[in-house]
Order: structure tokens, then sequence, then C-alpha cells
């Protein structure tokens, strides 16, 4: 077959392209299934939005925007899991980097094993270190402070940090840290005026990866946020449905504030879904 | 030493002068950086993540370990010692040993649809349609959101009164196949499948990034001599991509592990236990509070599990980035 100008025309998707797409035929059946499976895929958020309408329509969206539910607005939520990821993400960047630089810029006894240790509490649920967390939580007081929530997820979400920083830091050519040296810099300074700066990429996934990974968490606040003015977006997904009745109002709401407590992680997604991509396949896969 | 004064940009970069840096280093500096930290390098690099595993980790593990032998109730106060009681009840609890078994169910699902539907997806990405960036979004997006949320549309999605399935198949005249959904215990069983399958996006990803990486050589060839799309996903591309399958194998096992979200917004773990995961097991014995010690047996184990199958995990990265 000769060279199907169809698909040199079509050069701007990539080289690929050209080896599986010969045929007219072979981009037509492709393509359908790939729609088929997107439409499949859009059915959960299209019944989302559709359910948000029932009843009332566009007006749940703007009771669940003008008012509170159960004594919290939503805007309040917002602001709330905003301040604990924050707070996740700076924990995670800072005690991740200097573990990361320290993992491959190091040699001494046991760190071969120290890095073992390190990773493989990657996967640990959450739920299976509960009960100690109930108690920690306690004993340090963090009951219904922000502080309660992000301690936990930084906990959980350091061993990945920690892997993403280190093999960013094995890509770093030890020539920058010996020009540095020579001028009489320590390590601490080092990582500080070298390090970091060229460690952007990653910390900009690993801060977005950390942002949305206590976005999405609905546990820890559930557990240790007994007031409700700290109720955050994930955790009002529960609260809001025990204080919603089965009236049309309310059922209406209810599903128009599913939509809506969507919208903190959406933000995030959409904007550094670029870094979550990255940071997540450098994380994944080493090579 | 020489590198630097080979180099006249970064000497007149860094200002003052060779001499000056001399000077500054002896004596007290006269050691140069070397690879080894000594202990305050130690301290000030590793000690904020030693606390935080101290604390998180390592107490919470011996933490968990002594509750476990012990009847008490979420106050965590006078504790009465029982031995191995807790571990028997719980391997004599068919719910227990249930949860185990369809976390591994649920896990092999997502596998089995991750290495088929996943991996046709990212094929199918990579090699070329308009519109990329939007089916990326579309099959990506939901894996990002707060499960809890994914979790609740699908339950509202799925009442038998007014949920969007069953109207819609009543407005088309189908209302024999409208289902109590998440009522009948094996229609909700196979909702929890479908919803392990749907949140596809990590494997995607996975995929995505190491067909960036692959050789095409092999796959030119191929096309060359004729081959079409389909048999070069099965024939070619499936097997270079063996590391991948088992970064997305051990993954979504670990996954399905931290699937809590999943199964307690969906059903709860019902109807009658029937879609309980270790997750929703945990979960349901600490916050009933009632005999902590056993939710920490439970715990023990599940923790266990997770630390096995991470260990495999860093074993088959460590074989792969040696070779």
């Amino acid at each position: 077959m000769a060279v199907d100008s169809t698909a040199v025309s079509s050069r701007s998707t990539g080289r690929a392209t050209d080896n599986l797409y010969r045929s007219r035929i072979d981009r037509l059946i492709m393509g359908s299934i790939l729609v088929a499976m997107g439409l499949l895929w859009v059915v959960p958020i299209a019944a989302a939005v559709d359910r948000a309408l029932v009843f009332n329509g566009w007006r749940n969206f703007s009771e669940v925007i003008s008012g509170d539910i159960g004594g919290i607005t939503i805007w309040r939520t917002y602001a709330n899991s905003f301040a604990i990821a924050l707070l996740h993400a700076a924990m995670v960047l800072v005690v991740a980097s200097l573990a990361g630089y320290g993992f491959a810029k190091f040699d001494f006894r046991g760190k071969e094993v120290m890095y073992y240790v390190t990773l493989v509490f990657l996967a640990v649920p959450a739920t299976s270190i509960l009960v100690p967390l109930f108690y920690i939580t306690r004993e340090l007081d963090l009951r219904d402070s922000y502080l309660g929530v992000a301690l936990p997820e930084a906990a959980l979400t350091l061993p990945f940090g920690v892997l993403l920083m280190r093999n960013f830091a094995e890509t770093i050519s030890d020539t920058y840290i010996e020009a540095a040296a020579i001028d009489g810099a320590s390590h601490f300074e080092i990582f500080r005026g070298v390090f970091l700066p060229m460690s952007r990429p990653a910390l900009l996934s690993l801060g977005t990866l950390s942002i949305m990974w206590s976005l999405q968490d609905f546990l820890f606040p559930s557990l240790f946020f007994t007031d409700a003015n700290k109720t955050t977006a994930a955790q009002a997904v529960l609260r809001f449905k025990e204080y919603l009745g089965a009236t049309p109002d309310d059922i209406g709401k209810y599903n128009a504030s599913l939509v809506l407590l969507a919208v903190p992680a959406l933000i995030v997604v959409i904007g550094g879904l670029r870094f979550i991509t990255r940071g997540l396949a450098a994380g994944g896969i080493k090579e | 030493m020489t590198d630097r004064l080979a180099d006249p940009a970064t000497t007149a970069d860094d200002g003052p002068d060779v001499t000056a840096v001399i000077e500054q280093q002896a004596p007290s500096r006269v050691r140069p950086l070397t690879r080894k930290p000594g202990a305050r390098g130690i301290v000030v690099f590793f000690g904020p993540l030693f606390v935080f595993y101290a604390v998180f980790y390592f107490f919470s593990v011996a933490f968990l370990a002594r509750t476990s032998f012990q009847d008490v109730s979420l106050s965590l106060r006078n504790a009465v010692s029982v031995g191995w009681d807790n571990y028997r009840l719980l391997l004599d609890d068919p719910r227990f040993i249930d949860a185990l078994r369809n976390n591994l169910v649920f896990a092999a699902a997502a596998i089995a649809a991750a290495m088929t539907i996943g991996f046709f997806i990212a094929v199918a990405l990579w090699s070329g349609v308009r519109g990329r960036a939007l089916f990326y979004a579309v099959f990506l997006l939901p894996s990002l959101m707060p499960i809890a949320l994914v979790a609740s549309v699908f339950r509202t999605m799925l009442e038998s009164r007014f949920g969007a399935v069953n109207e819609f198949l009543r407005s088309v005249g189908l209302e024999a196949l409208a289902q109590r959904w998440l009522i009948d215990p094996d229609l909700a069983y196979g909702v929890i499948v479908v919803m392990f399958v749907y949140l596809i996006g990590l494997p995607i990803l996975y995929y995505t990034s190491n067909l960036a990486v692959i050789n095409t050589s092999a796959l030119e060839s191929a096309v060359l001599d004729g081959a079409g799309p389909f048999r070069l996903m099965g024939g070619i591309l499936f097997p270079i991509m063996k590391n991948t399958h088992k970064t997305v194998t051990l993954s979504t096992v670990l996954i399905s592990f931290r699937a809590f979200d999943i199964v307690f917004f969906s059903t709860g773990g019902g109807p009658a236990g029937r879609t309980e995961i270790t997750g929703t097991y945990v979960y349901n014995f600490t916050t009933s509070g009632t005999n902590v010690g056993f939710a920490s047996a439970a715990a023990v184990i599940v923790l266990l599990i997770s630390l096995i199958v991470s260990a495999v995990q860093l074993r088959i990265y460590r074989r792969a980035g040696a070779s």
C-alpha cells in the first residue's frame, strides 16, 4: 500500500499516527471505539449534572451557593479544604525534598536499608492505622485543627514524596554540587541554593499531587473534625447528605451540592494536570 | 578547583576571587564537601522524615500490635489483655474472610480492565486521534476527583426509584430491566466492580508514560509487513510493555486496599456485608468503638498484606532498575 495521503496530512498528532493508522477504515474503527467508551465514561458525570437540576432546576445551585447547609456554607468547605491541602503540601515538600536530597547525595552505612524501609510504607491504607491515629490525635490535642488532619495525610504521602524527590535528585549531576562545594558551601546551603531551584519541576509535581490527594481525603476530616465549621468539601459529601432530608427541595439541593463539591478538585486537576501526570508517572515507573 | 579556574564564566559569576575562597575554606573548612554527611547532616536531612515515621508508622504499628491483644474501647483506656482471642475471632469471622476475598476480586477486575480497556485507550490515544486532550480528561478526571464524590454520584444514579439509570430504562420502555441495583446483593457486587473499572485513570497514565519511551522499531517493521492496528496492539505492543503490566497490577492491588471510599459511599459494604472490603471492615469496627482490639487485629493483618505487596513491588522495581 502506498503511503496514504490522509495519514500524512494528519501528521500533527505525532509520529505514532503513521504506525497504527495506515488505512482509513482502521482509523474509523479505533475512533468509534474510543468515542463509545468516552461516552460511557461521561454517563456518571452527565447523570450528576442532570440530577442536580431535578425539581427546581438551576435554583438548586443558587441555593447551595448562597445559603448554608447544616450551619456551613459551601464556600467555607472550600476554604477548609484548601487550607488543609496547602498545609499538607508544604509539609510534604519540605520533608520529602530534604530526605530525597539526602538519599541521592549522601553515602553512609545503612542508607539502602533506610531507603527501603521508607518506601515499604508506600501503600499503607489509612483505615489500617485509624486506631493509633485516634490516640495520637487525642494525645497531641489536635482534634478539630487543620494540622490534626494534615499531619497524618502527610505521613501517608511522604513515602511517595521521598521516592519522587530522590528519583529527581539522582538526575541532577554531582558536578553542580561539587562546584558549589568548592566555594565552601555546606550540604544545607547547596540544598537551598542549588538543589531546590533546580528541582522546580519535581516540586511542582509533588506539590500539585499533594494538594489533590488532600482534597480527595474524606476519612481523616470525618474522624477528627466534630466542629461543623471545619467541614471539608470531601467530608461535606456525607455531612450534607445527613443534614438534607427527602423533600424535593432538599434532594435537588443535595444533588447540586455533589456537583459543586467537585469544584476545588476540578480547579486543581484542570489547572495542574500536566504536573499531576508527570509526577504520577515519575513515581510509578522508575527508569 | 582547576576546572573552576579554567572556566572564566563561573569565576566571574561568583564574584570573590579564588584566593579569597581558599582563605575562607582554611582552616575550619579545609575538609572538602564529601558524600559523607556526618551526624549533623543526617539529622538535618532525615530528622523531619524520621519524626513523621516514628510517630505515624513505627509508633502506630507498635500501638496496633499491642491493642490487637487487648479488649479495649475507643477511649483506649482500661485495656484488658486477651491474648490471641481477637485474632481467633477474626479468622473465624466469615465476613472478614469475605472482605479479604472481595478486595482481591475487585482488584482482579480492576487489573483485567486496566490491561484491556486501559491499555487499549492508552495506545489508541497515543497513536493519535483528534481531541486527544479531551479524551484524556474524560478518562482521567474521575480517578483524580474525591472518590467520596464519584461513589456518591454512582449511588444516586442507581437508586431504585428516582435514579437516572432506572428512569432512563423506564423512559425507553425497558421497565423490566429497571433493578434494585444497590439492594440486590449480586447487582450491588456488580456495581462495585463497575466502579473499580471506572476508576481507570492511573493505569492509563502508566501505559501512556511508558509508551512515550518505548522503542518503536519493532512496530515500524510490523507496519511495513502490513499488520493492522489490533495485531500491533496485541501481538507487539502488549508483550513489549511487560514491566508496565507489573506496575499496573501491583499498584492496582495496593489501591484496592485503600479503596475504602468506593464501597463506603455506594453500598456501605452492604447488603448484608456482601460488598464489604477490608477498608470498610476495619473502619466499621474502629468507629463502632466497642472492641477496638478486634479492629486492631484486622488492621494488623491488612497492614501486613500491604507491606508485603509493597516489598514485592520494590523488588521488581529494583530488578528492573538493575537490568
